[in-house]
């Protein structure tokens, strides 16, 4: 070590660090702890709140009242079955934007991406026609094929910027050794690629499970994922501080532990490509 | 050095893509344009007799369009300079040696994951509510009078709200960006006595350039079309004090069921958010490339 | 589904066995308020007594809920049997043939017991297109320990002047007392139906007879004059951002010393185990001007059966189940008398029983006293007490709203809220050709 770092440096850094960090997972961790509470204390001061007794009867109301486990298996499916379909697509069409790249293909992609900016509620009403016409609303099936859509533009252009990193040098020499298409993939891209593709899936399951617009208004009961559970404990009558913290919870904390596990993962690839 | 052989392939492999989201943008667009022509409301099924740009009329000459304009250029820039300033001070901040640091970076990084509609009902009932939320609470054991934040400051704290979303994803971005920054040459720095400012200045900053390009590209992508943040705390009010055109377009669209009226503010929405993204595509070109 | 559309049309005898093989699911739609949260619960009554029909609920938050039923019905997605909608919407869906007319719904259903007011705003030329779940009016709750510290006493029928008053006297601000909770959370549901109830009594009118905006009438600036100076004197922080659950929810935990508001929160507030302040709720009619009108609304959470669904049968078995009296009952008995859903039948009010519930004959009253014909001083050319009964209402209503709640934040005057409206509406009418 070169620099040396006074312990005191260390110190007010590792305070300050703590402290913000702190403040930004607060409104987590107190609804964490107001869904432990009774509706009546939930509602209380803070201290209050943390000096009443706990109970998990805010979760037992939930219980009762919803279908949890489908609104649950319905979110699984949709993020995980449209970020498989997603990258179905998005691999071949970004690997050869990346080692194939035309006059036109930045043009390409940046019109990928302008999709992503069209307003979602000025399309609604022609995308519910076209949906009661094949039958596709309030299915699994339909829900997946929107969210892999919309989130197509981003898992195309991480997945590109992410390739182009990969230096042509190496497919040059598996090239000369005579590997042909199939097998330049299969053996010389894919392993270099496993980790960028692996943080686009994350991205994109985080991104499917928390979309609010499309997965409301497309389906009804059967195909309802979490965001629709959301949705029927927002603001109901009397006091719900303590159920909708449960209903919260619930809903956000799968993926948060998911995101947690697989952070080191999500970072490498979101980073890889566009930032040295 | 590309071969024909691997341009055709090339082709191949890009197709499916582009011809799904071509179909994806251009069946519903095309029924946008079309019914933006038309006087089409769903609760008056009838002829829905053509009647020209009556629609675009009526959207441009909206009380609420010249507000859900700024009010949209407010929100983005407002999000993007929070998380910017803020990411890059986090990412200053956690690339020092700490203590805990894994913890730490998951704590920062957790708002990202939580679902738009769940973070904007906790911010609104449990903390922004000046009843029984946390802030009133505060205020009110220093003997201060609650601040009403939704109805005074209604934007403001929308911003707010989104910005402690995305802080995250702009800290994990920066601070990977950091962390790959050279140590020996911030030392070199250090020791012909440059200052901590201009270290940051002509070191880190440039350093990090491409890292926030990337941040604001991705972002700008999603606060363009902020909207459950919205309806869930202020429903765009008071007044049109928070709207913004996508929710403009969702109260002519869905609040009154016009579908010509919200579909002739689709495609002006559409237009705009094109203008943005060539802006946006010139900076990344010149950024990305490089 | 096909398949057994045809076997229940091609051999009645096998009609039986068709559906006890094949079960049908009903898909529900529902507000998540209290009552229908309870009614989901009962659900195992309905099942029990109908064999072959499942029930899948979709509970959503109101404003939600209409609009994915009205997209839905609108564009004949065909996702519900069952929809939960209010006064608003039947009259206009009737009469675009949407719903299925629910004149037979059985013998023992007894249509003629349902409060003659609700039937009537659920009616079209005398056809019900929906029945009640349950209807409401509203009225003033107060607390009668506060009142009494104040030294008044509530008449049963308050006069708005009273009411400023009493509120003003009231209010502690210290003590985290104030005096009137009121709507003030912009939608046409939420602030303008108080607003718009209240301009009754104070003799504003939405139209004249010829379709003009009235925002620019002297009834309409004294209404919001009125409304804003007392909120300001008497009401609590936030107000503009209130709607019915969080004045229900300041009522329930003792900040509020008058609430005028739906008379379906009577339950709400009366109800030990949600209510800090249940045993000191008294009841009044809401308040007048001396004009001849009240200020109270009328409305009626109601379950209609869209005309798309293939399984009208079942669904009309499901509505005339959730509205009948034996359904009254089976909550009486498991929730009690207070919980029952209110406002629907009149022999609910007629039974011995429910006479003991603190706040029915409060609401019985308020309920008849509305007159969704006549509802303001001067003529109007439209029906409805809190809304005006044309497809353009929600929309420009809630536009207004927004207004309205922006004077309420001070950040408009209520001329400037007032010119708007009048703006706003003139608009609306001339594109919908009221107006030329």
């Amino acid at each position: 070590m070169a620099r040396t770092i006074s312990s005191r440096q260390t110190t007010v850094a590792t305070i300050a660090a703590w402290f913000l960090a702190f403040l930004m997972f607060f409104p987590i961790l107190w609804i964490v702890i107001l869904s432990f509470k009774t509706e009546g204390d939930a509602i209380g001061t803070p201290f209050h709140v943390l000096t009443s007794g706990w109970t998990t009867e805010a979760y037992s109301a939930v219980q009762e009242r919803s279908d949890y486990p489908k609104h649950f298996m319905n979110s699984v499916i949709i993020s995980l079955g449209s970020t498989f379909l997603g990258l179905l697509i998005a691999v071949p069409a970004a690997w050869a934007m990346a080692f194939v790249p035309g006059k036109r293909t930045k043009d390409v992609l940046m019109w990928m991406l302008s999709t992503k900016m069209l307003p979602p509620v000025g399309v609604l009403v022609p995308i519910y026609l076209i949906f009661r016409d094949w039958g596709l609303l309030d299915t699994l099936t339909g829900l997946t094929m929107v969210l892999m859509l919309i989130n197509l533009p981003i898992i195309v252009w991480m997945l590109y910027t992410y390739f182009k990193e990969i230096p042509g040098e190496i497919l040059e020499a598996a090239r000369m050794d005579g590997a042909s298409l199939k097998s330049e993939i299969l053996y010389v891209l894919t392993p270099m690629a496993v980790p960028g593709i692996a943080s686009t899936a994350l991205l994109n399951i985080i991104l499917a499970w928390n979309e609010a617009f499309w997965t409301l208004n497309l389906t009804a009961a059967k195909a309802a994922p979490l965001t629709a559970f959301i949705a029927s404990y927002s603001s109901p009558e009397g006091l719900f501080y303590a159920k909708l913290s449960a209903a919260s919870v619930m809903a956000i904390a799968p993926i948060l532990v998911m995101g947690w596990f697989s952070q080191k993962q999500l970072v490498r690839g979101l980073t890889f490509g566009a930032v040295k | 050095m590309a071969t024909q052989h691997s341009k055709t392939a090339a082709r191949w492999m890009i197709s499916p893509a582009v011809i799904m989201l071509l179909a994806w943008m251009i069946i519903p667009l095309s029924l946008t344009l079309y019914f933006s022509f038309l006087r089409y409301n769903l609760l008056m099924p009838g002829t829905n007799p053509f009647v020209g740009f009556e629609n675009y009329e009526y959207f441009f000459t909206d009380p609420g369009f010249q507000a859900a304009l700024i009010n949209t250029i407010l929100l983005v820039v407002g999000v993007l300079i929070i998380t910017v300033v803020g990411g890059i001070a986090f990412a200053i901040l956690l690339d020092q040696p700490i203590k805990g640091q894994g913890i730490v970076r998951i704590l920062v990084i957790a708002p990202f994951f939580v679902m738009p509609t769940v973070s904007a009902l906790v911010w609104k009932n449990m903390f922004m509510n000046p009843v029984s939320g946390i802030f009133g609470h505060m205020a009110k054991s220093i003997g201060l009078a609650p601040f009403d934040f939704l109805s005074q400051a209604p934007l403001a704290s929308i911003i707010g709200i989104v910005s402690w979303q995305w802080l995250p994803f702009a800290t994990l971005i920066l601070l990977t960006a950091m962390q790959s920054l050279d140590q020996e040459q911030l030392e070199a720095a250090e020791m012909d006595g440059a200052s901590w400012w201009s270290r940051f200045w002509y070191i880190m900053l440039p350093h990090l350039s491409r890292a926030i390009t990337v941040v604001i590209l991705i972002q700008t992508i999603f606060l363009l079309s902020i909207f459950a943040e919205i309806l869930v705390t202020t429903n765009g009010g008071p007044g049109t004090a928070s709207t913004n055109l996508t929710y403009l377009i969702y109260a002519q669209s869905l609040l009154q069921y016009d579908v010509g009226l919200g579909s002739a503010g689709g495609v002006v929405a559409i237009i705009l958010a094109n203008i943005v993204a060539i802006f946006l595509m010139r900076m990344i070109g010149k950024n990305l490339d490089a | 589904m096909k398949l057994n559309a045809g076997i229940l049309t091609g051999a009645t005898a096998l009609t039986f066995l068709a559906t006890a093989v094949c079960a049908e699911t009903l898909t529900i739609a529902t507000v998540n308020n209290g009552d229908m949260v309870r009614m989901q619960k009962l659900t195992n009554d309905f099942t029990s007594k109908n064999p072959g029909i499942d029930l899948e609920w979709v509970t959503l938050e109101e404003n939600v809920l209409r609009q994915r039923v009205t997209t839905d019905i609108a564009t004949k997605g065909g996702q519900y049997d069952v929809m939960t909608i209010g006064t608003y919407e039947v009259p206009i869906w009737a009469k675009q043939d949407w719903l299925i007319a629910l004149n037979d719904m059985g013998k023992d259903y007894d249509a003629d017991d349902i409060i003659p007011a609700i039937r009537d705003g659920l009616s079209v030329d005398g056809t019900l297109f929906a029945a009640p779940f349950y209807g409401e009016s509203s009225m003033v709750m107060y607390r009668k320990d506060l009142m009494d510290d104040a030294g008044l006493e509530m008449p049963d029928a308050p006069s708005w002047e009273f009411i400023a008053n009493a509120a003003r006297e009231m209010t502690d601000k210290d003590a985290e007392v104030y005096g009137i909770c009121l709507r003030g959370k912009a939608g046409w549901g939420e602030n303008m139906a108080l607003l718009t109830a209240t301009a009754n009594s104070f003799g504003a009118r939405w139209f004249d007879m010829d379709w003009k905006p009235q925002f620019d009438t002297k009834p309409w600036k004294d209404t919001l004059d009125f409304y804003i100076d007392l909120m300001n004197d008497a009401g609590p922080p936030g107000a503009p951002s209130n709607g019915f659950n969080e004045n229900l929810s300041l009522f329930q935990s003792g900040k509020c010393g008058m609430w005028i508001d739906a008379t379906v929160a009577a339950s709400f507030v009366t109800n030990p185990k949600d209510s800090k302040v249940a045993d000191k709720v008294g009841f009044a009619l809401a308040p007048d001007n001396g004009l001849g009108k009240r200020g109270n609304w009328l409305w009626a959470w109601s379950l209609a059966i869209p005309s798309g669904t293939e399984k009208a049968e079942a669904a009309k078995k499901f509505v005339a189940w959730a509205t009948s009296k034996e359904y009254l009952a089976l909550v009486a008995e498991n929730e009690g008398w207070a919980n029952v859903p209110p406002g629907t039948r009149t022999s609910l009010y007629e039974n011995p029983e429910y006479a003991k519930v603190p706040f029915a004959k409060m609401t019985l009253e308020s309920i008849n006293s509305a007159d969704p014909t006549k509802p303001t001083v001067d003529p109007v050319p439209y029906v409805g007490v809190q809304f005006v009964a044309i497809p353009e209402f929600q929309g420009l209503a809630t536009a207004i709203g927004q207004q309205f709640s922006a004077a309420l934040a001070g950040k408009v005057s209520s001329e400037q809220a007032l010119a708007t409206a009048q703006n706003l509406a003139s608009r609306e009418m001339k594109r919908g050709g009221y107006l030329k």
